[in-house]
């Protein structure tokens, strides 16, 4: 196979303006980490709120919950980034219909499409976590909290979330991770973020190897970072005197 | 004297299992109460139907003239007036000894943290676990942490207390540490319902033996008749059993 090897290419001029294919990468990974930061934000709001929800006595809130997490969790993402992408404006408003599809800039009507679906997907999944994170607490310790005069929503507030919050820091954080490997899906709907910055690289420069080795060790640096962070945060928060998970 | 837990013909099920049947029976104020009997008898389900952490299905149960079981009633502010102590101690393991016994003061009671903190020291210095005020439960023993889960209700002024197990996972060299400051409440004059096994604390400080079997109460009356001359055979082989070692 005669294969020109150019690790020199990302300094290369794209022959677009004075770019060169190492800015297509740093805009792509402006668009990708505000993808998933930007849904990581709604998976982890929505998603606490619904793991609560779940835990709770009442059957209507758990019920709600359990429905969101049985829909957002079967259908796969991409039929899901479809459905905000191409059908659910159309159902919009008129104005709204207007704005999303010609005031705005295109890319921008895409990323608004793919947080809300990576955000709304992700919650799901953030759901299960959180409620596992509580009903892993022993049973005790909602009865110890309501015993002093706490109510419900105090017992939460002030006993189980902080625990269970402590608990559900390594599932969510391969969650986190897996939102940023998710984001690529916004590169089938045009968002020029890693993945697709990495595809119109390879076609520009036929470096496709380089192209696609670089995206990955984008990938794989982001992911590393996060882990190296959570796992002080982990430390930070950890709880004197109490066994490591799995430990007693 | 006057009762400060009425507890009348209570009956819970746990689907088509009932647990309490006909319960029936009171805790005058500044009395001490034991309640003791088999495993699996309902004497936590009963306790804890007292502070409502446990609903019933049948009958009523009046703590200090508020119904428990009237829709109405504000449940939290009655537990919170409640202490309860629990055999696996329920400290919050997050919060450091003195935040467990500051915490529902000012959430609760609307106490500032300043005077709730002072309060908690005051109350660890008296079960003497002043010089543990900044570890966390985890790093402090069994003993230790039952003391400071007396020390957390007692923090709430409460008006009476129930005690369910309070030694029975503890290593044995660490009950009297707890049975101490138990028996030193009773004597301050403390309401109290104690479910234990410990008949040496029975004997030295309870008014009354309550003793139930299989969801009833089988027997209810003064120490002495119990220890003397218990009526029922179960309450018979249980002391048997129970006095053995
Ligand atoms: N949540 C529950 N669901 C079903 N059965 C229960 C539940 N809690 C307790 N029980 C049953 O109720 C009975 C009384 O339990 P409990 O009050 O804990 O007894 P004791 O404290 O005297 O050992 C036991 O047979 C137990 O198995
Ligand atoms: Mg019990």
């Amino acid at each position: 196979m005669n294969y020109n090897w150019d690790w020199n290419i990302f300094f290369k001029s794209t022959g677009i303006g004075n770019e060169i294919y190492l800015d297509w990468y740093i805009t792509g990974l402006g668009w990708t980490l505000a993808l998933a930061l930007a849904a990581w934000l709604v998976a982890l709001l929505l998603g606490g709120l619904l793991g609560v929800m779940r835990t709770l006595p009442n059957k209507w809130l758990s019920g709600i919950a359990t429905c969101y997490v049985e829909l957002f969790r079967n259908v796969p993402l991409l039929v899901q980034l479809f459905i905000w992408y191409f059908v659910v404006p159309d159902y919009l408003p008129e104005s709204v219909q207007i704005w999303f599809k010609q005031d705005l800039n295109p890319a921008v009507s895409a990323y608004i499409s793919v947080v809300v679906c990576l955000g709304l997907f992700t919650a799901a999944r953030v759901c299960e976590q959180v409620r596992t994170g509580i009903q892993a607490l022993p049973k005790g310790q909602s009865n110890a909290a309501q015993a002093v005069g706490f109510t419900v929503a105090q017992s939460y507030r002030y006993v189980l979330l902080p625990q269970a919050f402590r608990v559900v820091i390594p599932p969510l954080t391969s969650e986190f991770l897996n939102v940023f490997k998710n984001s690529s899906v916004a590169s089938l709907i045009g968002l020029m973020e890693i993945l697709a910055q990495a595809k119109q690289t390879a076609e520009f420069s036929a470096n496709i190897f380089e192209a696609f080795t670089l995206a990955t060790l984008i990938y794989f640096t982001l992911n590393m970072s996060i882990m190296k962070v959570m796992s002080i945060v982990e430390k930070r928060v950890r709880i004197p005197g109490l066994m490591v998970e799995g430990g007693k | 004297m006057s009762s400060m837990i009425s507890i009348n013909n209570v009956n819970k099920w746990y689907g088509d299992f009932q647990v309490l049947t006909d319960c029936s029976t009171s805790v005058s104020k500044g009395e001490v109460v034991v309640v003791c009997g088999p495993s699996g008898s309902g004497k936590s389900t009963l306790i804890k139907c007292v502070n409502a952490l446990e609903p019933f299905q049948k009958g009523d149960i009046i703590v200090d003239g508020i119904s428990v079981g009237d829709p109405k009633t504000n449940l939290p502010k009655l537990r919170s007036r409640v202490g309860m102590v629990f055999q696996h101690f329920e400290l919050f393991p997050h919060l450091t000894i003195v935040e467990n016994l500051a915490i529902a003061q000012t959430k609760v009671l609307g106490r500032s943290k300043e005077e709730a903190e002072a309060k908690g020291i005051k109350l660890l210095e008296r079960v003497g676990l002043k010089a543990h005020a900044h570890k966390h439960p985890g790093q402090l023993s069994g003993g230790q942490q039952q003391r400071v889960a007396i020390a957390r209700a007692l923090a709430m002024d409460p008006i009476c207390m129930l005690f369910d197990e309070p030694t029975s996972a503890l290593d044995p060299e660490m009950i009297n540490e707890v049975l101490d400051v138990m028996t030193e409440l009773a004597k301050e004059g403390m309401t109290m319902m104690c479910v234990t096994h410990e008949m040496g604390f029975a004997r030295r400080v309870a008014d009354r033996v309550i003793f139930m079997d299989r969801g009833h109460i089988v027997e209810d009356c003064s120490k002495d008749d119990f220890f003397g001359t218990p009526r029922s055979e179960r309450a018979q082989q249980f002391l048997s059993k129970i006095l053995q070692h």
